[in-house]
């Protein structure tokens, strides 16, 4: 008995300790002291940093205002939602609602891994839906005439210009394509040499042929037959006129300045000047989103608060060819999709109206302002305190603006768009890479491959 | 009378605890190996997206693979790219493998600080070693082109070209740096790859630091005796008895070099860029089975690896009766 004694100890220690957890966890769970007993609705998302702390007051807010649902968000950051997404789904227990941002939408509703808006909200709902989105941000989610995909947020790409550098050397802000070759040319010669320490006037990214590929006037899509057409025309004019920029500098110049790009600090953006000397960043002109007005904002105040001149700085939609698209552009955004077996539908339809601001403008317009993001409808745009942010951020209305163009084109929502998008992407990089090629041939054959994996068959 | 065997004790046969210890491995095995092994075969004939059940499509999925290797795209870049970063891994991790065990073997003050400095680099974790080399790498502000520009050599741009070294072009770009026509920028992305895997050579090493100290003192006493100097008793004690466990580094440097995923998804951001010069086989065969959700084609895929990867090794362990040489009693 003597020899047991610690041993019978050490085992009701563990009890009490054990059973003291499980009061403390109900107490500290209101759902268990039957406190809340609203049906909770389960929201996967991938921010993180700064754009969480969005969220999640986003997601208090709408809990607040909350008689019936919950909204518990979980956040997963990286490249494995979409991997432990399948795993839910298949395991018979996935979330209510997940938002996304990459081209999954065509691919997921045609394999029945999503549920059209119309099959858990009602036909009134569905339609006024419709009818608030800008037409970018219907397209995002729309499938085969179907939404399957609400989109909460736009990303719009412009030229920012750095207009003292421009005023330095007499040249315009670029209106078509003409103006922004002489640009690249007049601020940096191609046939100077001393690459390291030069500014460059604009250099073409190789991922951005999916936005100068619709300004040249082409598509990626047949978007009647759903076959993939890379070898389109307008594509393949646009191809070549980035390749000209690696003909004109060289491949490995242009490739080792970019990725000077990446190991800036933190990633700043490389319009900015790097030293409190400097008036200019690494590019004069340069394509990017809406997130980085804020960087340029930070920067002015910075140089204000340290009584320093700074540059001034304009931002233009993208510079088209004779017969090109005017406000044209890539568009991609995040958007909610609802999976297949999730157990709370009705609550997931009252977060994301709650969320795009269906009702309530005002919140939507309090979010958007708070994230820097662009809202999906021009009623949450017209909202006063959205137009105060505008005022504050002419910038930021020219995305808006852009946001509501005709011309602003997602990746098509299509079975295979990732496959679409990585081909493209391919293509355009070897292109880039490797100036002696043929473009047309590059994309011919990059078509050609899209058509022998099946796409566009299997739309059908 | 009864027989003497009424009179035997029972003896009950307790049951072997060993398939009970054994039982957690044994699950665990047919669970996450064996059927996943086995099923993807059937999903190798199949359309198969992971959320659907799987649809029989016959041959399908390995005529598309025979097709890319025909046009050369697709799964023949995977091929050609993994077969370029094995060919070139594989040998030279082994030999500076062999060169630092021999070095770090040297009686020297200092032996264990040296050896568990060479050692480091194998227990970094991976992600954290390619975001390093991501910036030791950078053609503009990494520190490689800045030491490679001390002794005099032109910066490369690693991770931001194509094409590799080892090819025409890089031939065509070293005789063009002969005659004095062009800088002498040969590494690729691929060549940057395999710096990190020589970087990370430490396991290898210490397996022959280990089996060198399993080399019987008699030889080397016979070879001196016989009047061998360094290099011969190098070329005919050292490496003979060193000769199974080169073999064994490079069957394992093969399996690992077609397993290299972590770090290629790393360096080119989840895409295979620059120009597909960084899809290697497994790169293919996630973005096809995750992103294109195509888990039949990747099925098929795998299957056709792992038969290559069988090839080569039984390949490997034909011509080692040749080269490979066992003590006699070990």
């Amino acid at each position: 008995m003597k020899r047991n004694l610690p041993r019978l100890l050490a085992i009701t220690a563990l009890a009490v300790v054990l059973a003291a957890s499980g009061i403390l966890a109900r107490a500290l769970n209101p759902r268990a002291t039957g406190l809340d007993d609203r049906s909770e609705v389960v929201f996967w998302h991938f921010w993180g940093g700064d754009d969480r702390d969005v969220v999640d007051e986003v997601v208090r807010r709408y809990n607040e205002s909350q008689a019936r649902y919950r909204v518990r968000a979980i956040a997963m950051p990286g490249n494995n939602l979409q991997a432990k997404l399948f795993l839910s789904i298949a395991g018979g227990d996935p979330p209510d609602l997940v938002n996304q941002d990459d081209p999954i939408v065509g691919d997921w509703a045609a394999r029945g891994i999503i549920l059209p808006l119309d099959e858990i909200a009602t036909r009134d709902e569905t339609d006024a839906i419709n009818e608030f989105l800008f037409p970018a941000a219907r397209k995002l989610g729309t499938c085969d005439g179907r939404l399957f995909a609400l989109c909460n947020g736009l990303d719009v790409r412009a030229l920012y210009f750095n207009q003292s550098i421009l005023d330095q050397h007499g040249l315009p802000v670029p209106q078509t394509i003409d103006d922004l070759d002489r640009i690249a040319r007049t601020i940096a010669p191609p046939d100077s040499t001393d690459f390291r320490s030069r500014n460059f006037g604009y250099l073409p990214d190789s991922r951005r042929l999916w936005a100068w590929g619709y300004v040249f006037g082409g598509d990626f899509v047949d978007p009647s037959s759903g076959t993939p057409t890379l070898d389109n025309p307008g594509v393949i004019r646009a191809a070549q006129w980035m390749q000209a920029y690696s003909k004109s500098y060289g491949a490995d110049t242009i490739n080792r300045f970019r990725a000077g790009d990446q190991s800036l600090p933190g990633k700043s953006f490389p319009l900015l000047p790097l030293t409190n000397e400097e008036q200019a960043g690494r590019y004069a002109v340069i394509m990017d989103g809406q997130w980085r007005v804020r960087d340029i904002r930070a920067f002015l105040d910075r140089r204000q608060s340290q009584s320093l001149a700074a540059p001034e700085f304009g931002l233009c939609p993208l510079p088209v060819p004779p017969d090109g698209r005017r406000d044209a552009g890539w568009v991609n955004g995040n958007f909610f999709v609802v999976p297949r077996g999730a157990k709370n539908t009705r609550g997931a339809v009252e977060f994301m109206k709650f969320w795009i601001g269906l009702k309530n403008p005002g919140q939507a317009a309090r979010t958007c302002v708070t994230g820097g993001w662009i809202p999906v409808s021009p009623s949450v745009v017209e909202h006063r305190d959205f137009q105060a942010f505008l005022e504050r951020e002419p910038l930021f209305a020219e995305f808006v603006r852009l946001a509501a163009s005709p011309n602003q084109f997602p990746i098509p929502v299509v079975t295979g768009a990732p496959l679409l998008k990585r081909t493209v992407e391919q293509a355009a990089s070897e292109i880039m890479s490797h100036p002696e090629t043929d473009a047309a041939e590059v994309l011919d054959q990059a078509n050609r491959r899209m058509i022998r994996s099946g796409f566009g068959a299997r739309h059908e | 009378m009864a027989s003497n065997s009424q009179f035997r004790p029972t003896v009950r046969r307790r049951p072997s605890p060993g398939p009970l210890f054994a039982s957690p491995w044994i699950i665990g095995f047919v669970l996450l190996v064996a059927w996943p092994f086995a099923a993807s075969i059937y999903w190798s004939f199949c359309q198969f997206d992971l959320i659907n059940p799987p649809q029989w499509i016959g041959t399908d999925n390995y005529e598309r693979l025979a097709g890319e290797l025909r046009d050369g795209t697709g799964f023949a870049v995977a091929l050609r790219n993994t077969a370029y970063y094995a060919l070139l891994s594989v040998p030279l991790s082994v030999i500076v493998g062999l060169v630092l065990a021999i070095m770090l073997s040297w009686p020297i003050r200092g032996q264990a600080f040296y050896r568990t400095v060479f050692y480091l680099p194998a227990v970094i974790p991976v992600v954290a070693a390619s975001i390093l080399w991501l910036w030791l790498l950078d053609p503009a502000d990494g520190m490689v082109n800045f030491l490679l520009g001390w002794l005099g050599i032109a910066d490369q741009n690693w991770l931001t070209q194509a094409r590799p070294a080892v090819s025409a072009d890089g031939v065509a770009t070293f005789t063009g740096w002969l005659a004095g026509k062009n800088e002498l920028t040969l590494m690729g992305a691929m060549d940057a790859l395999v710096l990190m895997s020589v970087w990370t050579v430490g396991n290898s090493m210490i397996i022959f630091l280990a089996a060198m100290g399993d080399v019987p003192k008699s030889l080397y006493e016979a070879a001196t005796i016989d009047g061998a100097g360094w290099w011969s008793k190098f070329r005919h004690v050292t490496l003979p008895m060193l000769s199974p466990v080169i073999l064994f580094n490079l069957v394992m440097g093969l399996i690992r070099t077609v397993q290299t995923f972590a770090s290629v998804y790393i360096l080119s951001e989840g895409t295979g860029q620059p120009g597909q010069s960084l899809l290697v086989f497994s790169l293919h065969l996630f973005l096809s089975a995750f992103s294109d959700l195509e888990m039949g084609y990747a099925s098929a895929m795998a299957w056709i690896v792992f038969v290559l990867l069988v090839v080569c090794t039984l390949l490997l362990f034909r011509t080692s009766r040749y080269w490979v040489f066992y003590r006699a009693g070990a």
